[in-house]
């Protein structure tokens, strides 16, 4: 008897949660900005996976989301470009990936499909850790989540060493810019 | 009744059991599959000689070069910088990750250099990481007089020149350099009436001192075939910034195409004969 009720509740408890997976079909687009003092120059990437969990159709009950990225497939345009940041400053032989895990504090709901959201969590770079809040915007589409947030990171909170370019440095706060897609995952797709 | 309550009670018991747990998720962490292509030297020159790096496919690569004829202990040259110099410029485009092709143009003999390089192999070993690359190409002499002053015709054929090189390299603690450069040089002295060739073993080594400093010495032995005088020397240090490249150097040959300088330096350094030179690169995006 018990045993049919462990099932029973544990398959209510699926019908009420949502977990929606990173969509790798779709156009996702990880991209920093670096203010230079001579040309800007972006880092862009496509490589990012990870999921956003709740439960009762409300983006705050029970909120569990993780997100990490793939730093050695950033890319700045430029091959050398791309080493230096790899090697001398991300040293991403050591820290390959960077990732945010935390949960969505706030949602309002501002259109028919959108809404403005707060995240708290943590983000992990370069082997240290920091709590973040990050406003961001939801936009449903059926079974799919799009996701658009930005924000910025100091370079010192994570010792990273601030690169130069032609001996002048630039600025120490990276302008990070989010643009991805969320599909919902069935328990079918295991 | 007391059926009821006793599933009621359970319900309840289960509920808030179940609420209270994380939630099972049922994403999966899988690990990411991003290889970078392996890099050893930083630029995809020593001085003279090629590394086997190629630029990234689509990327061009600005060279401006410059060796200044008067030895550094000429008198009133301000240490050869006065000049007159030998200019080399030249631009290289990336037609794949691993297929390169240069354009050059020196001004001494208005000699032209055009050059393809393949990187053929990579052995990613942490203690001994090795690139393979071939490079071939072509050197036109534009601006030949023959002995008795006259000038050549452009299209003559003995103005043409041909190499071919292997080229190996490898690097230590992530820090020392090396490279082995076998080449062959056909038509190596385009005023002989016979057809001279060259075989030459170069090779160079660069230490990096940080992530914008190195210092290098390379060097090119003629093993058999024609060799103006001397094996070229050259000794110097590298600054590496944003995508350029600064080589400043100490060095006894004055020329930088390809099929001018496989052929032999023309200064004697036990005589501390020994010229500046330097040349400058700028990676550029389509």
């Amino acid at each position: 008897m018990k045993a049919i009720l462990v099932v029973l509740f544990a398959s209510l408890s699926l019908l009420f949660s949502q977990e929606y997976h990173v969509s790798k079909a779709d156009k996702n687009e990880v991209k920093f900005i670096s203010d230079a003092p001579l040309e800007d120059f972006e880092g862009v990437t496509d490589k990012i996976d990870g999921y956003l969990y709740f439960e009762n159709g409300d983006f705050t009950v029970n909120s569990q989301l993780y997100f990490e990225v793939d730093l050695k497939s950033l890319d700045t345009g430029i091959g050398l470009r791309n080493r230096h940041m790899r090697d001398n400053y991300l040293h991403t032989d050591k820290y390959p990936t960077t990732h945010f895990k935390g949960k969505i504090a706030e949602a309002e709901k501002t259109a028919d499909s959108e809404f403005d959201v707060t995240v708290e969590g943590v983000i992990f770079i370069h082997g240290i850790e920091r709590p973040l809040t990050v406003n961001g915007k939801l936009t449903t589409m059926d079974d799919r989540i799009q996701i658009q947030c930005r924000f910025e990171v100091k370079l010192s909170d994570f010792d990273i060493p601030i690169p130069q370019l032609m001996f002048m440095k630039i600025n120490e706060l990276m302008d990070l810019r989010l643009n991805f897609y969320l599909q919902r995952f069935d328990a079918k797709d295991e | 009744m007391k059926t009821a309550f006793i599933f009621v009670f359970i319900f309840s018991l289960l509920w808030t059991g179940l609420s209270a747990q994380e939630p099972a998720i049922r994403w999966k962490r899988e690990e990411p599959k991003t290889k970078e292509q392996l890099h050893l030297f930083h630029s995809i020159h020593a001085v003279n000689l090629p590394t086997a790096e190629t630029l990234k496919k689509s990327e061009l690569e600005y060279e401006i070069s410059h060796r200044f004829i008067p030895t550094v202990t000429a008198d009133n040259a301000y240490f050869g910088i006065d000049g007159p110099a030998n200019i080399r410029t030249a631009l290289a485009y990336a037609i794949t990750n691993h297929l390169m092709i240069t354009v050059g143009r020196s001004n001494l003999q208005d000699n032209y250099d055009f050059r393809l390089k393949y990187q053929f192999y990579q052995l990613d070993n942490p203690a001994f990481p090795v690139l393979l690359a071939a490079r071939a190409g072509l050197g036109w002499n534009t601006e030949v007089y023959e002995s008795s002053g006259k000038l050549r015709d452009k299209t003559d054929s003995k103005n043409f020149q041909y190499y071919g090189q292997l080229i190996f390299n490898t690097m230590l603690w992530k820090k020392l350099g090396i490279g082995v450069v076998p080449s062959y040089l056909y038509n190596s002295h385009i005023l002989c009436v016979d057809t001279e060739y060259s075989f030459t073993v170069g090779s160079y080594l660069q230490y990096y001192v940080s992530a914008l400093w190195s210092v290098f010495f390379e060097t090119n032995t003629t093993v058999t075939g024609f060799r103006r005088t001397y094996n070229p020397l050259t000794v110097g240090i590298e600054l590496e910034t944003g995508g350029h490249f600064f080589k400043i150097f100490l060095s006894n040959s004055q020329a930088m195409n390809p099929t001018q300088f496989l052929a032999g330096a023309d200064l004697n350094v036990r005589d501390g004969d020994w010229r500046l030179g330097f040349n400058i690169t700028r990676i550029l995006k389509l």
